[in-house]
């Protein structure tokens, strides 16, 4: 695949994976990311109930019993000496992401278009930093969402305790 | 001795609430149900229906991913059974040199369903299973189980 997202990091703006949170009423998860610079905004992604909890097992670095998907795709990159640079969020078309997994292999680097939920679930894995272009940061869906999201969280608590 | 297997379709498992890949050899002879988890299930589903999904699942960025530095996928290998637990291993071809990667069966069915790669089973696991997963199909079973049959 050519590549077409950015080279340079430079107008990229880095995001963390803080947490993830169930929603239980569409049984999805949403994917709370925080600006590795301190900016207390949040970005939220929204992903596939299997695919929140690859990327859940891979921030609390629990080893499952079994590997999942994602850890069977470090698995390729680790014996074919495929290193996964950064995971981009290029753009948000229908308040759909679409993310660019950027790999390096003997000094070439080759992008592949994923789900962010596959490029999280990967970069986590891979301690590979994640990056949003300035546009889809300003075109992020869930600003002003914190009460929403906070609300959320503490039903869910509530949910699991009866 | 290994032996090609063709994926013959999916069931519901309500027992277990997991789904079973049905394997069959060429002959019809040999049977292999692999119990796999709803979201495996459904990219195995998928690639048998030959669907492409609105977004590309797990298993198709996998693919992408390979075909990105052009690794070929030549087979899976269902290898082993243990404890009601099934493993797999992935051969690959990346630079004229092969790899083999361990991996769940689900999957590497999922992957060689779409890299179009043959699915073999070893000989151990079809001697295996006729007992193991027979013992655990019927240990789930609940008496009540027996009586919706007759309604």
């Amino acid at each position: 695949m050519e590549e077409h997202a950015p080279h340079t990091t430079d107008a990229l703006i880095q995001l963390e994976v803080n947490r993830v949170v169930e929603d239980s009423t569409t049984d999805t998860r949403i994917v709370v990311l925080t600006r590795a610079d301190g900016t207390s905004d949040l970005f939220m992604v929204w992903v596939g109930a299997s695919e929140g909890e690859s990327i859940r097992r891979a921030l609390d670095t629990s080893t499952t019993p079994r590997p999942m998907s994602h850890d069977l795709i470090k698995s390729f990159g680790e014996h074919l000496g495929v290193r996964m640079e950064r995971a981009v969020l290029t753009d948000v078309k229908s308040s759909t992401y679409y993310a660019t997994v950027f790999l390096e292999n003997k000094g070439v680097v080759r992008t592949v278009d994923s789900r962010p939920s596959d490029a999280f679930a990967l970069a986590l894995r891979c301690q590979a930093p994640i990056y949003v272009t300035q546009d889809v940061w300003k075109r992020r869906t869930g600003q002003n969402l914190d009460a929403w999201l906070s609300k959320l969280e503490t039903k869910n608590i509530g949910a699991q305790e009866v | 001795m290994i032996t090609q297997m063709q994926v013959k379709g999916l069931m519901f498992d309500p027992y277990n609430n997991a789904y079973i890949v049905i394997l069959r050899d060429e002959d019809q002879s040999e049977m292999l149900p692999i119990w796999v988890g709803k979201s495996e299930a459904s990219s195995i589903s998928l690639a048998i229906e030959n669907v492409a999904p609105p977004r590309p699942m797990t298993h198709d960025f996998m693919k992408t991913y390979l075909d990105a530095f052009n690794a070929k996928v030549i087979s899976v290998v269902i290898t082993d059974l243990t404890e009601h637990t099934y493993f797999a291993k992935i051969h690959l071809t990346y630079a004229d040199s092969e790899y083999t990667v361990d991996s769940r069966p689900s999957d590497a069915i999922a992957l060689a369903l779409r890299t179009q790669a043959p699915i073999f089973a070893s000989e151990s696991v079809i001697r295996k299973q006729s007992s193991e997963e027979l013992d655990q199909w019927l240990e789930n079973l609940k008496p009540e189980d027996f009586g919706k049959l007759d309604s």
